[in-house]
């Protein structure tokens, strides 16, 4: 374990009961003394959630050329933002397949913010470094001086309220606003990964412990990586590593709404464009078991009997009742054939369904 | 959680209680708090010849997978249906209303491998 990082709250998970794991090259609480069921429901019922990721990347992205390098450099049209508006990208390599998928944050004309995921965080700055030598523009990773929180669920805008010095009311969805929190400063937007109105705040590492106390005094549950994971899946959100990776373009995994061909120039473009021309080999669908069982990644799926994928993500639902999935089948199966998943040998009987699998309350 | 003295225990984790042909099958509280919250319990059918070390069924918690295995031999005659709508019942009371599947003994052999809660508190200690 000595070569993993501990975040700024380490100290505050193990007090919290945390059960420690590596996760992302950190040691991070996979659930609290409670479990994962009480602290999901707690997020989907009414409470609020309080979540560590500081382990997620953060780079700056500053200068004349800013925008020009972000369009040519993620995939969604970075054009379309207007300042204190957040966008959900990708970095696609020249395969078409994915670097990372990504949040990118428009400060002003000249400087964007991108919050990118832990594991990929070293392969980003690098592929970003190396393109940036052809733009004018300065690319900085801020991950090591920054604490990520994210606060989700019903009652997340009150207890952050109490914090922030500025009116929370006015931050629309997939919107943010920088300024004082606690006894410093930061980021705070309408964002996050669980399906519920919520925020993700960015501060500096010194304040970190001083938010979290504060947050878990306003009744904010901690929650831990497993939990975290039902709330992803629950939402049908994809996951780098599961639904996506440097093996799919966004033509597989269902994120062509994220990949604008009609707006330029961008590293990836040409590939996706044939790969969309000659069809994918298989597409992400959503299914939901109508026998019993959890299916998990990669069980097989098989459609009238012959195998045609594997699960990417799934659990059991407690809102849906039942066994939830995303998964990789082949196209002529995203919508025709008797769908199984095969768990322990037998097939379960499985129906297509639309993500979300559960209702979202996100406020739109 | 203070055991119940008439359960024998196995190094997977399991409990039995033996009453005369009778014996019923759970696992180990040790085993549910290592688990975490338990979401999914498949069970055999009844009726089922089932060895003594084999595993019957499967306790499911959010993010692992576990086999349950028989502590002795027999034939499955009763199955807790109540698991399949609330698995949870076995991290609540392991040892009561969280039981798993009753046998028929058909061999009673195993039963020597078996440890006492006392031993198996120790074994858990080691």
């Amino acid at each position: 374990m000595s070569d993993l990082l501990k975040t700024p709250l380490f100290d505050a998970h193990v007090a919290e009961g945390g059960k420690i794991v590596p996760f992302a090259g950190y040691e991070l609480p996979v659930q609290y003394s409670n479990g994962a069921l009480k602290e999901y429901t707690a997020v989907r019922e009414g409470a609020a959630g309080i979540f560590d990721i500081t382990h997620m990347g953060q780079v700056r992205v500053e200068g004349k050329d800013a925008l020009s390098f972000l369009q040519y450099v993620t995939t969604n049209d970075v054009s379309k933002l207007v300042d204190g508006q957040v966008q959900y990208s990708a970095l696609l390599n020249e395969q078409g397949t994915f670097i990372d998928d990504i949040t990118t944050y428009k400060i002003n004309d000249e400087a964007y913010y991108l919050c990118i995921n832990a594991a990929n965080r070293h392969k980003d700055v690098a592929h970003l470094l190396k393109e940036a030598a052809n733009f004018d523009v300065t690319v900085t990773d801020e991950s090591d001086d920054t604490t990520l929180l994210a606060l989700q669920g019903a009652k997340a805008q009150a207890a952050l309220q109490t914090i922030a010095g500025f009116d929370l009311e006015a931050v629309g969805y997939y919107k943010f606003a920088r300024g004082k929190i606690g006894s410093a400063g930061g980021i705070i937007s309408r964002t996050g990964y669980t399906g519920e109105d919520g925020f993700e705040i960015y501060i500096p590492n010194s304040i970190a412990l001083e938010v979290w106390d504060a947050l878990v005094a306003q009744g904010a549950v901690p929650i831990g990586l497993a939990a975290r994971d039902m709330l992803r899946t629950e939402m049908g959100y994809a996951l780098y590593g599961h639904e996506i990776s440097d093996a799919v373009t966004p033509v597989e995994a269902k994120l062509m709404w994220i990949t604008k061909l009609a707006k330029g120039d961008f590293i990836g473009k040409q590939a996706v464009e044939t790969r969309k021309a000659e069809g994918a080999q298989k597409r992400l669908i959503a299914l939901k078991l109508t026998g019993r069982g959890i299916p998990r990644e990669h069980y097989k799926v098989f459609v009238d009997g012959v195998e045609s994928g594997e699960v990417t993500s799934g659990m059991h639902s407690p809102l849906a009742g039942g066994g939830v999935a995303l998964a990789y089948v082949k196209p002529e199966h995203v919508t025709d054939g008797a769908l199984t998943v095969e768990i322990r040998g037998k097939q379960i009987e499985a129906e297509r369904t639309t993500t979300p699998f559960v209702r979202s309350n996100v406020r739109k | 959680m203070s055991v119940p003295t008439d359960l024998k225990f196995t190094k997977e984790h399991e409990w039995v209680r033996i009453e005369g042909d009778t014996a019923t099958f759970g696992i180990s509280d040790h085993a549910q708090e290592a688990l975490g919250d338990i979401v999914f319990v498949e069970l055999p059918e009844v009726g089922r010849s089932i060895d003594a070390g084999e595993a019957y069924g499967v306790v499911e918690s959010v993010k692992a997978v576990s086999d349950t295995y028989a502590p002795v031999a027999g034939e499955v005659i009763e199955i807790n249906e109540a698991l399949e709508s609330e698995a949870d019942l076995v991290n609540s009371d392991p040892y009561g209303v969280g039981w798993i599947i009753k046998v028929k003994i058909s061999d009673n052999n195993a039963e020597t491998e078996l440890m006492n809660p006392e031993e198996y508190t120790e074994f858990l200690d080691e």
